[in-house]
């Protein structure tokens, strides 16, 4: 009996095409591994004590021979000084009586610290943190940041893209007009602006700032594509059926456009792990206690001046090898999900 | 042919003669702030880079010899030294004639010329409520009559300029008599401070409401341009006298070399000082480097390339690059806020708290990490070079977060399922650091940050500008700071009363009102540098540090460098600024 075989779906075409791009799928893997690193370096199985002192300062990466300078060298420390009685010039302690109790229970002052390495796989920062634990750990933040603000810039631009594309007229003008608002500030300046607005650093906060400011992009996409389908057969169809604006708007039209915005996600995600470094590096970006590779740069100015490039280059290394992987899965998947290209 | 030869010596003639009239070169100097400035009111200024300006603005009465060391007090808007009598309470001033304010339009293009009944009016606005001058502390309680003065405009909101009180006595056009309560050693210092600077009643009452924008005063320049916290530009002030460099260099070689380069020039020699505020000490380094900076004060981090130990790398000394190197009379020290809710107060449990963050900080490793040496560590409040200084004086609060932890455990702050420790009665516990946006400061973040988990205490940042961070302070609004203080003049005075319960929202930044430690204090102020005063500062040292009000740190290294072509500079201790008594080569110099 003659089976008729099902015909592939837009995603596994799209699978497919995506597959036999070698490019592509490079990319993919090396896009995967540093997910999965941001996966691991999440759930603290990795990187967990990337604030733990364990080389000396600024120690260099083992590959590196470079001699110690004056700053590595820690000064010996007096524990006898410490537990010397001082002069209270006539005056009474009020804690005597607690420090007492504590100073018999521990007569010497406990000041040992954990030996250092003199050299660390990617070198140490000027506290002694390993580099290779702070680009993991780094990655985290970063990727983070451009994964969750891209995903709420492309949120809140295809919603508004579509309301303004489907309804038109009066709504069209009304988003039209904050788009207007939006991109006729300089990117930058209208940045700085919302962190000076928002006041607090944080991951949240980097967060909102790119998502409030990078919808603009897929706003425009998105709606183009809602302008062309909303007149198209099958939502007048969906219509003369009964269904509702919204069944219309998000049920009908959005899994064509599928593509476009699947793209712009891809797009927004490469430019907002940059912008995270941007403003790291300019010291709108995360707080002190917590590492990106934007705050890693920062910290490189100015230890590049001094010769210790190590950090620069091991954060910059990592950034440019996700954003070249990311930029080019972008290009393969737009092409894979292009109904133009059908092959 | 006589007709071409006539042309071409009259184009010769004509070159000759534009060549010879031709101005000579302005000289510029290039400078820059790390921190913005807060505004040109001296009633109103309390730190030192709007100081340096002001130094140059405006003119107090005496001054610091620029070579002597130790330092010396000079006439500058005063004749000669003030005469003292009736056991150093009553001091005669008598101003120097022809000296005029720099020209501004409330003068209505007249010559302005400076009288005692300036320096009375001066003075009277210290006092004056509406000022909330943080200097005020410098004549506060002395001058008879005039805390009374103050103490009616704070009851009727209206401080009486023309009242006439005992204590300042105008004798004639130039001579002013002021009488002082009591005894007071250190009354010379303060009439030698900028922001105590001669400024014009009529300019005061004309610009009211904005005087910070409206500096007339009669220094050798006047400020020309002023871009907020950007740039400043100070220009020749046209009205300023004759006046000649002459100071006597000692035995000090250095010194001899710069009298040499100096002697007998007419001050200024500079004619325009631009300074931009350049808050990232690499951009500032990065300027120097180019020529684009004639002068920077070396920031810790990039001593090791400039420095080998104590002297200028060779790479930058066969440029003929200059080192000035001095101890500055300065301290740098944490101060925790005794009025916050969560950290002050003076329980045992809250004393604790405040000690165990303090013996948190390692201080050693800030030196070493983030100064790359450039300071050195010095626990006394009053640093070396000051008068009542203890470079042996001992701190209680040593690093030793050993003994920190215990003693956190022993007062009851247990450590709640997140790790972080709580207050006693359960509360969360958090500590918020303020600091600037600098990346010096945000080093300086991550060494509180790390003191803090030693702890086990919840750390949190507020970053501000620096202006602002000063005007928290005042508000007793900050709740822990690393902060600094250099010498305004070189007695342990200056930096004791910086506790001062009185002077709470003027330099007090830690808000501390103690009655035995204020009555301590007020008996050093009868007394002169001696072994009583000395062994009352220990007690007061002492006090602050028993009470976990304050740990002082370091004592800054100054490194200025300057460039080959800069002239007769010398790091002053006390002086923010000697941009008026330098000059530069302006043939050597790269820019115009």
């Amino acid at each position: 009996m003659a089976v008729e075989r099902a015909s592939p779906g837009l995603w596994m075409l799209a699978w497919r095409r995506l597959r036999r791009d070698r490019v592509g799928m490079t990319a993919l893997v090396v896009v995967m591994c540093y997910l999965f690193v941001v996966f691991l370096a999440l759930m603290g199985w990795v990187a967990q004590d990337w604030t733990r002192e364990v080389g000396v300062n600024y120690a260099p990466p083992v590959f590196w021979a470079e001699d110690q300078d004056e700053t590595a060298q820690r000064p010996a420390v007096d524990h006898a000084a410490l537990t010397d009685p001082v002069p209270l010039y006539g005056l009474q302690d009020p804690l005597a009586r607690e420090l007492a109790a504590i100073r018999a229970e521990h007569p010497a002052a406990d000041l040992a610290e954990a030996p250092r390495r003199l050299s660390l796989p990617l070198g140490g920062d000027k506290w002694g943190h390993d580099v290779w634990t702070k680009v993991i750990k780094g990655s985290e933040t970063s990727i983070l940041v451009g994964l969750v603000a891209a995903l709420l810039a492309t949120l809140l631009g295809t919603v508004m893209g579509a309301v303004a594309g489907y309804f038109g007229r009066w709504v069209d003008d009304g988003f039209n007009w904050l788009y207007g608002v939006f991109t006729a500030i300089p990117y930058l300046l209208l940045v700085f602006a919302i962190a000076a607005v928002l006041q607090q650093k944080g991951v949240v906060t980097l967060v909102l700032i790119l998502g409030l400011t990078g919808w603009t992009g897929v706003f425009r996409l998105v709606r183009a594509e809602y302008l062309k389908h909303k007149t198209r057969e099958y939502v007048l169809a969906a219509g003369a059926m009964g269904a509702s604006h919204a069944r219309r708007m998000f049920i009908h039209i959005l899994p064509n456009t599928s593509h476009v915005i699947l793209v712009q996600l891809s797009q927004n995600v490469v430019g907002f792990i940059k912008s995270e470094v941007i403003l790291s590096f300019l010291g709108f970006g995360v707080p002190v206690d917590v590492v990106s590779w934007g705050s890693m740069l920062n910290e490189a100015q100015n230890e590049l001046i001094l010769g210790k490039w190590w950090q620069l280059a091991a954060a910059g290394l990592a950034m440019a090898i996700l954003v070249t992987a990311f930029s080019m899965l972008t290009d393969a998947l737009r092409d894979a999900l292009d109904p133009k290209l059908k092959y | 042919m006589i007709n071409h030869m006539g042309r071409f010596l009259f184009i010769l003639l004509g070159l000759w003669v534009t060549g010879a009239l031709a101005a000579p070169p302005q000289k510029v100097l290039h400078l820059e702030l790390s921190a913005a400035e807060t505004g040109f009111d001296p009633v109103m200024t309390s730190d030192l880079n709007t100081a340096s300006i002001e130094q140059q603005l405006f003119e107090s009465l005496l001054t610091y010899d620029y070579l002597a060391r130790p330092v010396k007090l000079i006439p500058r808007l005063a004749a000669a030294m003030p005469t003292v009598t009736d056991q150093g309470r009553t001091w005669l001033f008598t101003l120097k004639r022809g000296v005029y304010f720099s020209p501004d339009p409330v003068f209505k293009g007249q010559k302005r010329e400076v009288t005692a009944q300036d320096v009375v009016y001066t003075l009277m606005r210290f006092m004056d409520p509406k000022n909330r001058s943080p200097y005020k502390f410098l004549v506060e309680g002395k001058i008879i009559g005039l805390d009374e003065l103050g103490e009616a405009a704070r009851k009727t909101g209206h401080f009486d300029y023309d009242a006439r009180i005992p204590g300042l006595e105008v004798l004639d056009r130039y001579t002013l008599k002021i009488r002082l309560k009591t005894t007071d050693y250190n009354f010379a210092h303060a009439m030698a401070q900028p922001m105590y600077g001669i400024v014009a009643r009529e300019v005061i009452e004309g610009y009211a409401g904005d005087t910070a924008s409206h500096p007339v005063g009669t220094g050798p320049y006047y400020l020309a341009r002023w871009i907020r916290s950007s740039l400043m530009v100070l220009e020749r002030n046209p009205n300023f006298r004759h006046e000649v460099w002459r100071f006597d260099p000692g035995n000090d070689p250095d010194s001899q070399r710069i009298a040499a380069q100096m002697q007998g020039k007419t001050i200024p020699q500079i004619d325009r000082v631009e300074i931009q505020v350049i808050e990232e000490a690499q951009s500032a380094w990065l300027s120097f480097g180019k020529g684009e900076l004639d002068m920077i004060g070396l920031a810790g981090q990039f001593a090791p390339i400039a420095l080998r130990g104590a002297h200028l790398k060779p790479s930058l000394a066969q440029r003929g690059i200059r080192l000035d190197r001095i101890s500055d009379p300065s301290i740098a020290y944490y101060f925790i806020n005794q009025q916050d809710p969560v950290l002050g107060g003076m329980s045992k449990e809250k004393i604790a708290l405040r000690r165990a963050i303090f013996m948190a900080q390692n201080d050693e490793e800030m030196i070493r990490v983030i100064h790359k040496g450039q300071a050195v560590r010095n626990a006394y409040p009053i640093p070396e070079g000051v008068a009542g200084a203890d470079p042996g004086y001992r701190s209680l609060l040593d690093y030793n977060p050993g003994e920190a932890n215990r003693l956190l455990d022993r007062m009851g702050y247990a450590k709640g399922p997140d790790g972080y420790r709580r207050q006693p009665d359960g509360q969360p516990l958090a500590v918020r650091y303020t600091s600037s946006l600098s990346s010096q400061d945000r080093e300086l973040d991550e060494m509180m940050k790390k003191a803090l988990d030693r702890l086990a205490i919840r750390f949190e940042s507020e970053k501000l500008k620096f202006p602002e961070i000063l005007k928290a302070e005042r508000q007793c609004r900050v709740q822990i700071r690393l902060s600094a203080w250099i010498a305004d003049y070189p007695d342990g005075d200056n930096f004791m009363q910086l506790w001062y319960g009185p002077h709470t929202h003027e330099n007090n930044g830690s808000c501390y009102q103690d009655p035995v430690w204020d009555r301590l204090y007020e008996k050093t102020l009868t007394l002169p540098d001696s072994p009583q005063r000395d062994a009352l500062y220990h007690q007061l040292a002492r006090l602050l540090e028993l009470n976990g009000v304050t740990k002082v740190s370091t004592t800054h290294i100054r490194n200025v460098l300057s460039q080959p072509w800069v002239i007769g500079f010398k790091a002053h201790p006390i002086l923010p600024s000697v941009w008026s008594l330098m000059d530069l080569d302006a043939s050597r110099a790269p820019h115009p």
